[in-house]
């Protein structure tokens, strides 16, 4: 199970379609990490992943995905850090297995990342796990259970997943002695 | 541009009838916010007002049902049934856009109305003071939601939704069936092993269409008990001594439970008495007769606190008015299969539950006599006015067919003797020619 690359600058044209932009932006690349830039038509080129996306959803007029109060603002960007920084680049089996476990405990009595409402860290969560959960076994998925049910969710989530795999999960658990 | 005032102002004309905070009505307001359909909702007076305006000739012609919540759309199409209106007002997404999801939809919604909303009522009612508080049923019901809540945390380990991936008239109709259960009694311990059902109602409650027309929802902190009090306030029929009545009450509808041997079936009493009984009652079947100077709860008084013979029989045979009440002596028409004692009580016991609207116009002695597989059931009661009246109510039929009914004359000597021995419970009892067992009295 390797994490592999990543969508790179992939990622911010799904983006873009999911918020239902349709001008396309063009992305560099910057550094060993292959940080995403986007020059701007006005100002000042914007770097990395997590300001572009913001950029984003505010030019699509869509701020609600950045959190509609204080707090739900904190947690969405909490969760974008942890996407670039401990998700992102990821290929230690053992990591992969922490991160998944936090993640399946998070989730348990959450509909999305914020708890009740979609954000943007549910889209750059999705587009982050995604190689990973590809991966998984089906045994594994019912093992993180939780990750699973959302995972699912937002894949189906109108308009996001356009064209990556869609990955099946079986509702009906199997190994009802997997905790 | 024209001001404002003077653009054609886009009323909608599609209406919802039902009487205030209504979870039936909930389903359909729902559904339109999600479908973007524009509601009337007619829930007060002078435009609506429940229990009256439903019962109209006009209402009845669009609803023969007469009940709410009722839907009347812009282009005169009607329709009743709380269900039946969420799915009109709703879109595609809301009821299922392939045929299984459809059925699913269908499926949960059945669901909830055959399996929740009975045990949600009888746990629900009594602790809102609508409805009589009975232990038995209550824990039954309990029993019922841990099953209930069961069968849908398993369910919602893997889901988000119930059907597919989006909200659907499945997620709507069994939240607003579970909206009473997690307001007043799912406190948090009892809650706390069903996570997959809490995160999947917290989510919906706090979807936009929902808090609409929901507005914020406070989940239970601690869980509701019977509201006796309220419950007294709510019927004022009722008036029997209060002191000694909820204890005796409960202890003898305990016993009869005991006997059954099984959970009483969810009355079919709904959460309509509750917006009835905020309404001022003109309902009293007696309330066309003259003011009589009998006051039975002061007899019921003397009856249930002094001695009958020394005081009580006295008290009644001053103050009785014959012109406004009247005595029957009934006798059960069957005795032939009154094989054991204990059903024999059950039946006695089961008739003055039915009748218990007549409380505060009746009084009875009921006895049984005689031993097992030879005994007999009669009594003597006394009725406000000069009929009997149990044709005002299908719930009374069943037993005023089952006793031979025979006006005594108050002044007859039989009557008198009837009166004295069926209130002592001892005496001749000459025409009955089997020994007293046990007697019951109506009060
Ligand atoms: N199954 C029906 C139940 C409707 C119902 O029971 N409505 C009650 C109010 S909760 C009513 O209008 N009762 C008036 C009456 O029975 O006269 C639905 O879901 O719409």
């Amino acid at each position: 199970m390797a994490a592999g690359p990543g969508l790179g600058a992939e990622e911010l044209d799904l983006l873009e379609k999911s918020l239902g932009l349709t001008k396309g932006n063009k992305y560099g690349v910057q550094g060993e990490r292959k940080t995403p830039v986007l020059q701007t038509n006005s100002g000042p080129s914007l770097t990395g992943l997590t300001t572009i996306a913001t950029h984003l959803v505010k030019q699509a007029k869509k701020e609600q995905l950045l959190g509609s109060n204080a707090e739900e603002k904190a947690i969405v960007r909490q969760w974008l850090e942890y996407r670039v920084t401990q998700i992102d680049g990821q290929s230690n089996k053992d990591d992969i297995r922490i991160i998944l476990k936090d993640l399946n405990l998070y989730l348990e009595d959450k509909v999305y990342v914020t708890g009740n409402n979609f954000t943007l860290a549910d889209i750059l969560m999705y587009y982050g796990l995604h190689s990973i959960i590809a991966d998984l076994t089906v045994q594994e998925k019912e093992k993180y259970l939780n990750v699973s049910r959302w995972f699912n969710h937002i894949q189906h989530y109108p308009g996001v997943r356009q064209h990556l795999s869609n990955i099946v999960f079986i509702k009906n658990r199997l190994y009802t002695n997997v905790h | 541009m024209l001001p404002s005032c003077l653009r054609t102002p886009s009323f909608p004309l599609q209406t919802l009838y039902t009487y205030p905070e209504n979870w039936r009505a909930f389903k359909a307001l729902i559904a339109a916010q999600y479908s973007g359909a524009k509601i009337k909702v007619l829930s007060t007076p002078p435009q609506f007002h429940f229990g009256q305006t439903n019962k109209t000739p006009e209402f009845l012609k669009k609803f023969p049902v007469g009940k709410v919540p009722a839907f009347e759309g812009d282009d005169g199409f009607c329709v009743f049934e709380s269900n039946a209106i969420a799915h009109y007002v709703g879109n595609d997404e809301l009821r299922g856009s392939t045929k299984e999801a459809a059925a699913q939809i269908i499926q949960w919604v059945s669901f909830a109305d055959s399996d929740i909303v009975p045990p949600a009522s009888t746990w629900v009612f009594p602790t809102l003071g609508i409805m009589h508080y009975n232990k038995q049923a209550t824990e039954y019901a309990k029993e019922e939601v841990k099953r209930i809540l069961g069968v849908l945390d398993s369910h919602l380990k893997t889901r988000t939704f119930l059907v597919g991936e989006r909200v659907t008239l499945a997620d709507i109709t069994v939240v607003c069936t579970l909206l009473w259960l997690y307001k007043q009694v799912l406190e948090p311990s009892f809650r706390q092993p069903y996570d997959n059902v809490n995160r999947w109602f917290v989510t919906c409650i706090n979807q936009p269409q929902f808090k609409a027309v929901l507005g914020e929802v406070k989940l239970c902190e601690k869980m509701a008990q019977f509201d006796a009090k309220k419950f007294a306030e709510n019927q004022p029929k009722k008036d029997v001594p209060k002191k000694e009545k909820p204890v005796k009450e409960e202890k003898k509808q305990q016993q009869e439970k005991k006997e059954e041997n099984k959970p009483e079936p969810e009355e079919e009493l709904d959460e309509c008495e509750q917006a009835l009984a905020s309404e001022p009652k003109s309902k009293d079947p007696f309330a066309h007769l003259p003011k009589s100077p009998f006051i039975m709860d002061e007899f019921k008084r003397k009856y249930s606190n002094e001695d009958t013979l020394t005081v009580a029989l006295p008290y009644f045979w001053e103050h009785f008015d014959k012109e406004g009440w009247s005595i029957w002596y009934a006798e059960y028409r069957f005795p032939e299969e009154l094989s054991q004692a204990f059903m024999s009580c059950n039946l006695i016991t089961g008739m003055f539950q039915r009748l218990d609207k007549l409380r505060k116009n009746a009084f009875a002695s009921v006895i049984l006599f005689g031993t097992n597989n030879s005994s007999s059931i009669s009594g003597v009661w006394v009725f406000r006015g000069q009929e009997l009246a149990f044709p005002l109510s299908p719930d009374w039929q069943v037993d005023y067919e089952s006793y031979a009914w025979r006006k005594l004359d108050a002044t007859s000597e039989e009557c008198k003797t009837l009166v004295k021995e069926y209130y002592l419970w001892d005496g001749e009892f000459a025409h009955v020619g089997k020994a007293f067992n046990q007697g019951k009295i109506f009060k």
